[in-house]
């Protein structure tokens, strides 16, 4: 059973862990309605979280395994990639939506003929 | 600024996009490291660093609008992280936010916060007032604080301080304010 109503200082010292063991969602989703309004009116807790996030950066940042940046590179430029292509695609869809010049027109209808 | 990332920084604030695109390499190599540390602060994981890095490449190729004046590393770092990876931080944790007892703004203000004085600090300027400050703390909330960043659990610290796990959040939190405050004493000297 989750341990329910947490004071501010475990609450803290349960977000720290959180933090350093990469599980934040779990802990927010700990957080009952009384512990979530008493982390949001505790200026004593955001400035603690500061402090957290610095020792978790310290010590954590630097031996954390970082991936191939090459393979990283080849990521992004996927991404870029992608959404190239959705902005053509959205582009052409409002060329197709659009009003058409009477040259156009014209073209279709030879065409046609 | 070094003249790699000068450069890069140049050839992604072109207006043509596939100039924009080619420029990602260099960018990208030049400041990897720092922003995947940067972000781990956040997150403490690595597979999520790596996911939110993506998109936030490129929405930096998208719209470099903001990087245009940037004359140095940390005012790069720092409008990197409010203009593109805050979002990005924010969607993260908006997505789970339904389920959850904290209000959307609250949860803004925990998992993307304002920059403090402290997390614009660099890696070596944090490690070195912290170094600083660790040595100044009493013996047992200093072994406390290291076992801690040693990835020690509450239940084995307190075992190792031979005391209860309680008394050991209350010393972690007691330490961390501590800390707060001697780290903010030391920026204001430098």
């Amino acid at each position: 059973m989750p341990d329910t109503k947490r004071e501010i200082q475990e609450l803290l010292v349960d977000y720290a862990g959180a933090l350093r063991d990469g599980c934040v969602p779990t802990f927010l989703k700990s957080l009952e309605r009384e512990e979530a309004h008493r982390i949001a009116s505790s200026q004593q807790f955001q400035d603690a979280a500061e402090i957290t996030r610095v020792l978790n950066g310290v010590g954590f940042a630097e031996k954390a395994a970082t991936p191939n940046v090459g393979l990283f590179i080849s990521r992004v430029d996927a991404k870029i990639s992608s959404r190239l292509k959705k902005a053509r695609a959205s582009s052409r869809g409002r060329r197709r939506t659009g009003a058409r010049s009477i040259d156009q027109i014209e073209k279709r209808t030879e065409k046609s003929i | 600024m070094n003249r790699r990332l000068r450069n890069a920084l140049k050839g992604i604030t072109e207006p043509d996009a596939e100039r924009r695109r080619r420029a990602m390499e260099p960018f990208v190599r030049a400041t990897f490291e720092t922003f995947i540390r940067f972000l781990y602060r956040y997150l403490g994981n690595e597979v999520e660093c790596e996911d939110v890095l993506e998109d936030v490449y490129a929405d930096i190729w998208e719209n470099p609008d903001r990087l245009r004046n940037v004359t140095g590393e940390k005012q790069l770092l720092r409008t990197v992280y409010l203009y593109y990876m805050r979002k990005r931080l924010r969607q993260v944790y908006s997505r789970m936010n339904r389920y959850l007892s904290l209000s959307q703004r609250d949860m803004k203000n925990l998992m993307a916060p304002e920059l403090g004085v402290l997390e614009m600090m660099s890696q070596s300027e944090l490690q070195q007032n912290l170094r600083r400050t660790l040595n100044k703390l009493k013996a047992r909330e200093r072994r406390a604080i290291e076992l801690w960043m040693t990835g020690f659990s509450n239940r084995a610290i307190a075992n190792e301080l031979k005391t209860t796990v309680g008394a050991v959040k209350m010393l972690i939190f007691r330490t961390i304010i501590k800390l707060k405050q001697m780290m903010r004493d030391y920026t204001d000297e430098d």
